[in-house]
This record gives structure tokens, sequence and C-alpha cells, in this order.
């Protein structure tokens, strides 16, 4: 119960500000539309593989509208933002382990940005570039288990680089490059196959894939099921880092500001 | 008191906002070396791309290149001399604009000399980029070397039509008292369209991106000129006029704000 009235507690917070989100979406969409065009202009005189421009279109879009569950995680849960501030000392006394409260907290963020920033800038894209739905709903259910799945990893790691901030004070470098390497390496703007050979092999050596790419594969029709276990080994992966990263800030935390 | 006076004292606030800031010596080699690898993933992104699939609309790599480190420098410039314009939301909100008002400097002043920030790795990779650009350029007998003087103009009159862009922002805070999301669409969304072709893009975008919003006229209105030889060389005269009309009504702009200017906070 507790769990949840943390993640509800996050979601109401953010319901405060639906109005300036909104505007933001338009923002939000129209990067998406920017990446888009490219696609459209390269398209224009070749084949784009299995997916054609349409298609591209069609990928460019759902990424677009998951990088609010995968992408634009809270930087390092928040965690910085205590360092600095001292609050960290109060969290780790509390009865409740550190990473779960985090986590909580963000599920109901990423629930928030779900409902009022993925699905909108999604329909609008469904209305501009008139994409078709999927046909059957096993492949939606598929598609949003591999969504949760990416949201998860995301907060994982979003909680080991706000966990560095107890040694370096600041960590928005790291979360902007971890934004980075979302762009380039989980196929936000190219589908994975398309890297370079040596590209893909790191691509795949890490989770990135399992933000976007295979969401999206999966939502498009190009993947089966069998997909989503790679994602469930990587929430386990993460999940176990997660709690020896927290055993080690445990002893580590110095307390500053006031 | 003369422009040489502001500017000496602009300069030095800004060696004690640089001091300040290196107190945290592993913050800023950190911060140096992750800022170069995101400009290098964020570079690679549109590379691989144009690389497996060849120009496009007929511009090439190195054309692709050469738009994106302009626009890279021309932002490195502007953020690393103004960087709290762009963040005079923090102010409004907080109340700690007033501060600077009780400054026996003009506010803008004491605004841009605030957080100085260099920017070592944009520096770096935008000029990484831009080298090998016209390198490449250079081999293909496109372009000779007249393109390097042209290119630092362009560089400096990108920074100053960036700033006019981001303090007209700035000073809708004035009413607006929050500008995050009128910065991504302003700032983050169009400087992003333009690191790519504009001819992309459909006429009513290209034209919010030269008229409403004259970023276009950064890197892609001169590289016409500079790359392709279209136009003209009044281009280069042209984009300097832009830049000091864009900077001019700013300005005005700026003023008229800060007449309005209602403090807030607690």
């Amino acid at each position: 119960m507790l769990y949840f009235s943390l993640a509800s507690k996050a979601y109401a917070r953010n319901l405060q500000y639906r109005g300036a989100h909104m505007l933001h979406n338009v923002a939000s969409a129209l990067f998406g539309y920017l990446y888009a065009c490219i696609w459209i202009g390269i398209g224009q005189d070749r084949p784009l593989g299995e997916y054609g421009v349409h298609g591209m279109i069609g990928y460019i879009a759902f990424t677009q509208a998951s990088l609010w569950i995968s992408g634009f995680t809270t930087n390092g849960l928040g965690i910085p933002q205590s360092v600095r501030t001292g609050q960290i000392s109060l969290d780790l006394m509390r009865p409740v382990h550190l990473f779960v409260h985090l986590m909580c907290r963000e599920w109901g963020q990423i629930a928030y940005q779900f409902v009022y920033k993925s699905v909108p800038i999604y329909l609008l894209y469904v209305l501009v570039f008139s994409l078709s739905l999927p046909q059957q709903v096993t492949t939606l259910l598929l598609a949003l288990a591999g969504l949760a799945a990416a949201a998860y990893l995301s907060i994982c790691m979003n909680y080991i680089i706000g966990a560095t901030a107890l040694w370096t004070t600041e960590s928005s470098w790291l979360y902007w490059m971890n934004h980075a390497l979302i762009n380039l390496l989980a196929g936000f703007f190219i589908p994975v196959e398309w890297l370079p050979r040596w590209l893909q092999t790191v691509s795949w050596l890490s989770p990135y894939p399992y933000l976007l790419y295979v969401p999206t594969r999966i939502y498009l029709g190009f993947e089966d099921a069998y997909r989503l276990l790679g994602s469930l080994v990587w929430c386990v992966l993460m999940t176990l880092a997660c709690l020896g990263v927290t055993a080690v800030v445990r002893r580590k935390v110095e307390v500053q500001g006031g | 008191m003369n422009i040489r006076y502001w500017l000496h004292l602009y300069f030095v606030l800004i060696r004690s906002s640089i001091r300040s800031g290196m107190q945290y010596k592993m913050n800023f080699l950190l911060g140096t070396f992750l800022a170069a690898g995101i400009q290098i993933a964020e570079f690679l992104m549109i590379a691989i791309v144009l690389n497996k699939f060849g120009a496009v609309k007929g511009w090439s790599l190195y054309e692709v290149g050469y738009l994106f480190a302009v626009m890279t420098l021309s932002k490195a410039l502007y953020r690393s001399f103004a960087n709290d314009v762009h963040h005079l939301e923090n102010y409004l909100t907080s109340g700690d604009l007033d501060q600077l008002l009780t400054r026996p400097v003009p506010v803008l002043l004491a605004l841009m000399s605030q957080n100085f920030r260099m920017m070592p790795g944009e520096l770096l990779q935008g000029g990484f980029i831009l080298t090998w650009a016209l390198h490449g350029m250079m081999q293909a007998g496109q372009i000779t070397w007249i393109a390097v003087p042209f290119t630092f103009l362009v560089i400096l009159t990108g920074a100053v039509i960036l700033f006019a862009i981001g303090l007209t922002t700035a000073t809708a805070g004035f009413w607006l008292t929050r500008i995050n999301e009128l910065q991504t669409l302003t700032e983050d969304a169009s400087q992003t369209a333009v690191r790519y072709p504009l001819v992309l893009y459909p006429v009513w975008l290209r034209s919010i991106l030269l008229v409403v919003i004259p970023v276009g006229f950064v890197n892609y209105v001169p590289s016409l000129f500079i790359l392709r030889g279209e136009l003209g060389a009044w281009v280069l005269l042209g984009i300097v006029l832009v830049a000091a009309v864009c900077l001019f009504a700013s300005m005005k702009l700026w003023t008229f704000g800060m007449s309005r200017y209602q403090s807030t906070g607690s």
C-alpha cells in the first residue's frame, strides 16, 4: 500500500502542470517530426530496407513517443538533489529500502508521462502521418510489456547514475551521456541493424536496445514474444546491480549542505 | 563609464566565475570529457545514416557535418558568454533577480557574468568536425581556403543571432514567469532542426525557421554561399545585418521587459 501511495503521489503532483506539459508535447512532437522528415528525405530515392518510408515514419513515431517512458526518467531519480541538500541521510534512515522507495516514486512519474505525453504525442503522429495501429491485441500487449520492462531498466540505470552523485555531487553529465547513448545505441533514430557492425555488437552487449528498439520492433510486428526474454534477463541483472550499489552507498554517505 | 569600462568589468566578473567553478575540478574534467562524448554520439547518429545511404537531398556528409559543426560552435559561444540568460527562469521563480537589481551594473551584464561556462568539450568536438568537413571539401575541390575566414565570421554572427533569440525568449519570462517549455521550441527544437539542411522540411517549417525564429541564418543560409556558391557574396553582408537587427531588437525588448518586471518568490 505504501508503495502504491508513493507512486500515486508522484502522479498527482504532475497533474498540476498538465497545461504546461501539453505545450511541451508540441515541442516534443516537433522533434519526432524533424527526424521523420530526415527519413522521408533519405527514402526519396532509395528503399529503406524492410521498413519502407512509411514504416520508418511509424518507427520514429513510436520511438519518439516511447522516449517519455524509457528516456526521460528523472535525472538520477532525484538522488543528486538530495545529496546536495543532505536529504539523502534521512532517505537512507527510512524503514523502506532506498531503491524501492525511489523506484515507486518514479513509477508514478512514468505512469503520468505515459498518459499525458506518450499517448497524446503518438495519437498526434497517427493523425498527421496516417499511421495504422496493430491489428492484433496480443501485439499491443507484448509491446506494452516491452515498454514496462524498458521503464524499469531506465529506472535502474538512473538509480545507478544518481548514486554516483555521492562521490561527485553532480551526475547530470552522466545523465546526458546516458541520453546520448540512448539516441545512438537504443535504436532511437537508426534501427540497430543499420549501425556499423562493431557498434551493433556494443549495442547488443548493453541493455540499450531493450529501451526502445525491442518494444518498437514488437509493436511494428517484426519481432516475436521471445525477444522479451532479453528484457527480463536485463531487468534481473540491473536489479542486482542496484541492490549492490545501495549496499556501497550506505557506507559512503557524507552529509553536505545545510 | 564607457564601453571599455563595461567590457573590463565583464571579464573581471567572468574570471571570478571561472575561479569559483574550478573549485570543483573533478566535475569540470568529467563534464568536459562527457560533453565531447555527447557531441560525438549526436553527430554519429546522422553520420552513420549518411554513410549508409549517401547524400540526403543533394547534401553530402561533409556538408551536413559543416552545418552541424557551425551550429555547435555558435551555440557554445553563446552559451559560454551568456549562460544564465538561458536560465533566467530560475531567477524569476526564486526572486533572485532582485539581488541582481541592487548591483551597480546593468542587469543583463550581471546575468551574463553569472556561472560562466567554458565549454571545451563542445569547442573541441565542433572544431574537430568542422576541420574534418572543411578538409574533405577542400580535397574534393568544392571550396578553397577563403571558406575558413568566412566560416569564422559565420560562427560569430551565428552566436549573436542565437543570443538574440535566447534573450527574446528570456524576456518573455517577464510576462510568463515560466519559460522552459517555450525555450524547448525556440531554442532546443529549432537548433536541432537546422543541424540538417532546411530542404528536408516542408515550406511552412522552413519559413518558421527563417522568419519567426531566424535560426536558419546561423548556418544554413551562409553555407549556401560558402559551400555551394549559390546566392552570392552579398549573403555574408546580409547575415551580419540580420545579426545586428536581431541583437538590436532583442535588446530593446529586454529593456522594455525589465520595466515590466514584478518580483516573485518567497
